[in-house]
């Protein structure tokens, strides 16, 4: 049984009698126990929304869930309410929220934000021991000279480690990493994304990684799916080819990006903006195999099992 | 190990208290030579005002002597500031009281008032800043805003003259006369003065804290205090307050080391014998002594009061400073 089990969830922000804004449409994902999953997809993508749906954040955005069904090993995610969210938040869900340098608390020691995270994951916990096994664990070195220090006076790497300890505080089953090592320098990041493959496998956790870099989690996870203007578009296991057009024209990018004096190939235009969606494939103005009937009908959903494509011409892409 | 670190930010602290200790002598000086300057070259004369223009010259040349006023300024300056430092204020040439005395008797009383004052002004801006910056109404802010804005508007010498006819005449619930000094005695006559200058200071200060408040509000780490389920007392405290408050306390230790000043005229009508009251009369009589010794107390009130108000911010927020 998969640990996670997200299907047509679409999330946007309802506005009144008007219809609601979607931001996030029919998209679902499975998730097995100790998986890990890159999420992918060009900035406004949705990302962050599906993120904040694991942990109890649309309302204070003032999103919400229109539809759909997520489900975490048996309990239903979406129709929680604020109370049981508690019980869910840091001991079933951990959460590393976007931006490294934002997430800490600039006014409380690691230690006070530690504590923090330790007594909500297991109240009652020894929490000095429980905070020097997190920052062990987390591959910090000399941890008492940490606990004392704020976050400004830690470099970004360093927060981010921090702020993973948090997440993890609770032992939670499932890891939401948003884009953990963006803003940080490739040695960091190299870092920080070894140190979530070491928690998996010490811990068992299944871990959701946000990134914009395809190269970076196809190195690191299992599965990557590819989001795009609020869809869905591939799910498609590591080191495998991709068939998406989209999928297929990151990754060239990538591949170019990677030849020396190779010219810096980007995805040409702008995925379509939230409110803006035209109908059938959302990728349909740029994309050069476009067929006519690919503009029909609602957006097409993944299909397929191990390798699911939402591309209606799955056989002309290359 | 950690001792290195402890000791050497017990070093850097040591090396800036050092300094603000330097600084602030060096204002306590400067003040005190503006202050010594000013009253000399602004017109008049304290022998004249106090004998009167037709009092005979011989008298006053006699008093002018007594008073080591015949002897050129700067021997004056040198011997002003050797009697400082021999901890002597002077004497007043009106009174003939000593000026410590004087300022002793009568800075308490505007302490009081501005002790009192931060006390309302912290109670009710805080409070106020927090609860509006939590809500998600659109027009609350507004509300706020224009409100503020009409408080500011209404000159404090206004509202201390119709809470005196309304409170002290009206209901008579504030005594509209005389002082008692002395905690908790004094509070029956401090409190509807202290009153008087929130109605501006209030605005200001739940002004800052609010547009602090909705900046810090749209912090991704707000995000985690909720994640984490810490209580909502927790959450108001370290996740909204703490990282907020600090510019506003900086603004308010400098509205304060102001305030010291600008209470005589909340003194003057409500009668209330503080140093701004002491000083008007000293300036008016031009008693160079008094005059000299009540501006240097206020020079070292403003310096003493940014510098608790800087400890404070940076205790606060440890970004504040840091840098
Ligand atoms: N409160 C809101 N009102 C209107 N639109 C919103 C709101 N919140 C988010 N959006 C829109 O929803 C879309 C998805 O946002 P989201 O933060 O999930 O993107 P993302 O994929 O995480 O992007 P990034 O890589 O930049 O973090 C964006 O286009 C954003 O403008
Ligand atoms: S569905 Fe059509 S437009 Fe969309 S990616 Fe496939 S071929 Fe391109
Ligand atoms: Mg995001």
């Amino acid at each position: 049984m998969s640990l996670l089990d997200i299907a047509d969830l679409t999330i946007g922000i309802p506005r009144g009698r008007a219809t609601p804004l979607v931001i996030v449409e029919n998209a679902s994902l499975r998730l097995q126990p100790g998986e890990m999953l890159g999420l992918i997809g060009e900035s406004g993508s949705g990302k962050t929304m599906l993120c904040r749906s694991l942990i109890g954040t649309l309302r204070r955005r003032g999103a919400a869930i229109l539809s759909g069904r997520i489900t975490l090993a048996g309990t239903d995610l979406a129709h929680t309410d604020e109370h049981a969210w508690r019980d869910i938040r840091g001991r079933r869900v951990g959460y590393v929220p976007q931006s490294a340098l934002a997430g800490p608390n600039p006014v409380m020691t690691i230690a006070a934000q530690l504590r923090e995270a330790i007594l909500q994951g297991t109240p009652g916990t020894d929490v000095p021991a429980r905070a020097r096994e997190l920052l062990d664990l987390v591959q910090i070195r000399r941890p008492e000279r940490v606990l004392d220090q704020y976050p400004h006076q830690l470099s970004g790497g360093m927060r981010q480690r921090v702020m993973i300890a948090c997440a993890i505080a609770g032992t939670p089953e499932l890891l939401v990493a948003d884009e953990p090592t963006t803003g940080l320098d490739v040695t960091v990041q190299a870092g920080i994304m070894q140190l979530l493959r070491d928690i998996r496998a010490r811990l068992g956790t299944a871990i959701i990684l946000v990134s914009h870099d395809l190269a970076l989690v196809d190195d690191v996870c299992d599965r990557i799916l590819v989001m795009h203007a609020g869809a869905c578009v591939e799910s498609v296991p590591a080191n495998a080819a991709p068939r998406h057009p989209y999928t297929i024209a990151l990754n060239r990018s990538r591949i170019e990006l990677a030849e020396p004096g190779a010219p810096l190939l980007t995805i040409a235009g702008q995925p379509p903006s939230v409110g803006d969606w035209p109908p059938g494939c959302r990728f349909a103005a740029r994309c050069s195999i476009a067929q006519p009937d690919c503009g029909l009908g609602p957006h097409p959903p993944l299909r397929g099992e191990a390798h699911a494509n939402a591309c209606l011409h799955p056989e002309r892409a290359a | 190990m950690a001792t290195d670190d402890q000791q050497a930010a017990r070093g850097a602290f040591l090396r800036r208290s050092l300094g603000r200790l330097a600084r602030a002598t060096g204002v306590a000086l400067w003040v005190m030579v503006i202050a010594f300057g000013l009253i000399r070259i602004a017109p008049g004369d304290p022998v004249i005002a106090l004998l009167g223009a037709e009092a005979p010259p011989a008298a006053i040349e006699k008093m002018r002597r007594d008073l080591r006023l015949d002897v050129d300024p700067a021997t004056q300056f040198v011997e002003y500031t050797w009697g400082m430092l021999h901890g002597r204020l002077g004497t007043s040439i009106e009174t003939r009281r000593d000026v410590a005395d004087i300022i002793a008797e009568s800075l308490p009383v505007t302490l009081g008032i501005i002790a009192v004052t931060l006390v309302l002004a912290l109670a009710m801006a805080v409070p106020l800043a927090l609860l509006i910056a939590t809500r998600r109404s659109p027009i609350v802010p507004y509300v706020f805003r224009a409100t503020t804005s009409v408080m500011l508007a209404i000159p404090t010498f206004f509202t201390a003259l119709i809470g005196l006819i309304l409170f002290g005449l009206h209901w008579r619930i504030a005594p509209i006369i005389g002082y008692e000094p002395g905690f908790p005695g004094n509070l029956r006559f401090l409190w509807l003065p202290a009153l008087v200058i929130c109605t501006h200071l209030v605005p200001v200060l739940s002004r800052v804290l609010h547009a602090s408040l909705v900046q810090t509000r749209g912090e991704e780490f707000v995000e985690t205090g909720i994640i984490r389920g810490v209580s909502r007392l927790r959450f108001a405290w370290f996740y909204l307050l703490k990282p907020s408050l600090a510019p506003s306390i900086v603004l308010l230790s400098y509205m304060v080391g102001v305030m010291i000043g600008s209470t005589v005229i909340i003194e003057t009508i409500f009668s209330l014998p503080g140093i701004g009251r002491s000083l008007v009369g000293a300036v008016i009589n031009r008693d160079y002594p008094l005059v000299q010794g009540i501006v240097l107390v206020f020079g070292l009130f403003v310096v003493a009061v940014s510098l608790a108000g800087d400890l404070l911010a940076n205790w606060l927020d440890p970004r504040v400073g840091a840098a």
